[in-house]
C-alpha cells in the first residue's frame, strides 16, 4: 500500500492521505468506545468491591480483546442501518466514488469525529451515553450535510426492523425498560430468598456471581462493538480502492480494532464507572449480580433476535431496575434523569458535530479539509482531557461517597 | 409503523427469554447460597460451657452445588452461543441436548 502513492498521480495520493486519517480516527473512536463502556460491565463489581478497580478494567480489557476476535461475522454493512452510503452487499455507492472515493471518505471521517467528540464530552460530564448512538449520530449528521436528508435511512424498507427508527430510536426506548424489569424482578426475588442469610455467605457468594456475570457482559461487548469500527474501516478501504472483498475484513483491521477497544477498556472511563456504580444506587453484591445478569441476558438475547441495542442503555436500565427491586433502596432519579437526557440528545448532538465537520472539510476541500477536521478533533480532545484534570476521577477515588458527608477539600 | 410492530414483537420475546435466563439464573444462584448457609447449620452460639457449633447439614451442600452447577453450565452455554454465532454457527435445542449447527 505504501508504494502505490508514488506511482499514481497527485489525486490518488490525496485520497490515500485522507484514508490514513479515516483509519486513525476510526481506531480513535474504537478506543473511546472501549473506555466509555468499561462501566457497563464493571461499574457494579467495582462499587461492591467484588473486584479491585485495576483488576476489573484489566479483566474487561482482556475479554473485550477476546470478544473482538470472536466476532468474525462480517459487519461490513454497519452504516446501512442509518445512512445510504453503501449498497446491500457492503460496497460503497458508485456515485460517491467518482472522485476516487473522497466524497465517501469525508462523510465517514466527519461522522467519526462527531462520534468521538460527543463520546469525550459525555465522558467529561461522567454520563454513560451510547457509543453506537454517537457513531450513528455522527454519520447521520455528516450524511445529511453531504447528501441531504434523503441520504438518511429513516424507516427502513418495511421488511425488517431497520433505519433510524428501527435500529436506534425504538431499541433505545425498549431495551432499558426490558433490562430494568428483568433486573428489578431478579433483585426482588433474590432479596426475598437471601433474607436472614448471614452476610458472610451472601457477600462472598454474590461477589463471585458478579464477577461471572460482568465477564459475560464484557465478552458480549467485545463481540458487538469492535465489529462496528471494523466495518467502517473496511468501507473506507473499499472506497479508496485498497480492498475489494465485501465478504471479509482485512486481518490487520481486525487486530487493530481489537487492540484499540481493549486498550480503551483497560484505560477505563473512571468518571462513568463512578456514575454507574455509585451515582444511581448504593449497590449490594446481590443487586450487582442481578443487574449484570439481566444486562448479559438482554444483550445476548437481543443480538440473537436481531434487535440492535446499546449496551450502555441496557446496563443503565439494569442498575436502575436493581435499585427499584430492592426494598428500601434509594434510586437517585436526578442522576438517572440526566442520563436519559444525554441519551435523547446523543444522536442529534453527535449529528450536529458531524455535519459541522463535513461542512468545514468540504469548504477547504481535499486532503487539506480532511486534515483540518482531524486537527479540530485533536484540539477538542486535548481541551476536554485538560479540563478533566481539574477534577480527576481515577481508580483511587472512583468509589468515594456520591454525596460527601462532610465538606472535603478537592485537590489535584 | 412496521418498525413499531417488529420492535414490539422482538421486545416481548427478549423480555420472556431474559426473565428466564437473566433473572432465573441469578435466582437459582441465590437459592444455592441460601442452601449453603443452611448446610452450615446456623451461627455458633455461646453457652455456659463454651461455644456450641451447630451440626452441619450435608444435604444443604449437595443442593447448593447442584444449583451452582446448573448456573455454570448455563453460562458456558451462553459463551458457546457467543462464540458459535461469531463463526456462523447456531445452537439448536431440537434434540434437547444443545447442538451446534450451521446458520
Amino acid at each position: 500500500m505504501a508504494g502505490r502513492s508514488g506511482s499514481h498521480d497527485l489525486l490518488v495520493s490525496h485520497e490515500f492521505f485522507i484514508l490514513v486519517l479515516v483509519v486513525v480516527t476510526a481506531l480513535g473512536f474504537d478506543f473511546t468506545n472501549g473506555f466509555h463502556d468499561t462501566a457497563n460491565a464493571m461499574a457494579t463489581s467495582i462499587a461492591t468491591k467484588a473486584l479491585k478497580p485495576r483488576t476489573a478494567v484489566a479483566l474487561a480489557g482482556i475479554l473485550n480483546l477476546v470478544g473482538a476476535f470472536l466476532s468474525v461475522e462480517v459487519a461490513l454493512t454497519v452504516t446501512n442501518a442509518v445512512v445510504k452510503i453503501q449498497d446491500k452487499t457492503g460496497a460503497p455507492k458508485a456515485e460517491l466514488l467518482s472522485d476516487g472515493g473522497g466524497a465517501l471518505l469525508l462523510i465517514v471521517l466527519a461522522g467519526l469525529v462527531g462520534g468521538i467528540i460527543w463520546n469525550l464530552f459525555t465522558w467529561l460530564l461522567g454520563l454513560p451515553s451510547s457509543s453506537s448512538h454517537a457513531l450513528f449520530g455522527g454519520l447521520i449528521g455528516a450524511t445529511v450535510a453531504g447528501l441531504g436528508w434523503a441520504g438518511v435511512n429513516w424507516n427502513g424498507d418495511g421488511s425488517k426492523l431497520d433505519g433510524v427508527v428501527g435500529k436506534v430510536l425504538l431499541p433505545a426506548l425498549l431495551s432499558p425498560v426490558i433490562a430494568g424489569v428483568v433486573a428489578a424482578f431478579g433483585t426482588w426475588v433474590i432479596y426475598r430468598i437471601t433474607l436472614g442469610v448471614a452476610q458472610r455467605f451472601t457477600d462472598q457468594g454474590f461477589r463471585w456471581g458478579q464477577i461471572g456475570s460482568a465477564s459475560l457482559v464484557s465478552l458480549a461487548h467485545g463481540t458487538n462493538d469492535a465489529q462496528k469500527t471494523m466495518g467502517v474501516i473496511t468501507l473506507a478501504l473499499i472506497a479508496a480502492g485498497d480492498w475489494t472483498d465485501t465478504g471479509a475484513v482485512p486481518l490487520w483491521v481486525k487486530v487493530a480494532c481489537a487492540l484499540a477497544i481493549a486498550l480503551g477498556t483497560y484505560v477505563g472511563g473512571w468518571r462513568i464507572i463512578r456514575t454507574l456504580g455509585k451515582g444511581i444506587v448504593e449497590i449490594t453484591p446481590q443487586q450487582g449480580m442481578a443487574a449484570q445478569s439481566a444486562s448479559a441476558a438482554v444483550i445476548l438475547a437481543s443480538s440473537h433476535l436481531g434487535f440492535a441495542l446499546s449496551t450502555t442503555h441496557v446496563a443503565t436500565g439494569s442498575i436502575v431496575g436493581a435499585g427499584i427491586g430492592q426494598p428500601r433502596a434509594v434510586v437517585r432519579w436526578k442522576v438517572a434523569g440526566r442520563m436519559i437526557g444525554a441519551w435523547l440528545i446523543t444522536v442529534p448532538a453527535a449529528g450536529v458535530v458531524g455535519a459541522l465537520m463535513w461542512w468545514l472539510g468540504h469548504l477547504v476541500g481535499g486532503a487539506g479539509g480532511a486534515l483540518l477536521i482531524f486537527v479540530v478533533l485533536l484540539a477538542a480532545s486535548a481541551a476536554m482531557y485538560l479540563h478533566s484534570r481539574r477534577r480527576p476521577v481515577s481508580e483511587h477515588n472512583v468509589n468515594e461517597d456520591w454525596e460527601p458527608v462532610a465538606p472535603v477539600s478537592v485537590s489535584g | 409503523m412496521h418498525n413499531v410492530t417488529f420492535a414490539l414483537d422482538s421486545a416481548w420475546r427478549v423480555l420472556l427469554t431474559c426473565l428466564i435466563l437473566g433473572a432465573g439464573l441469578p435466582i437459582l444462584f441465590a437459592a444455592g447460597i441460601r442452601a449453603l448457609a443452611w448446610s452450615s447449620g446456623g451461627e455458633p452460639t455461646v453457652t455456659e460451657t463454651g461455644v456450641a457449633v451447630p451440626a452441619p447439614r450435608p444435604a444443604g451442600k449437595v443442593l447448593a452445588y447442584a444449583c451452582f452447577t446448573v448456573v455454570v453450565l448455563a453460562v458456558l452455554l451462553g459463551i458457546t452461543f457467543i462464540v458459535a454465532s461469531g463463526f456462523g454457527k447456531a445452537i439448536t435445542f431440537d434434540h434437547v441436548i444443545p447442538t451446534l449447527i450451521d446458520k
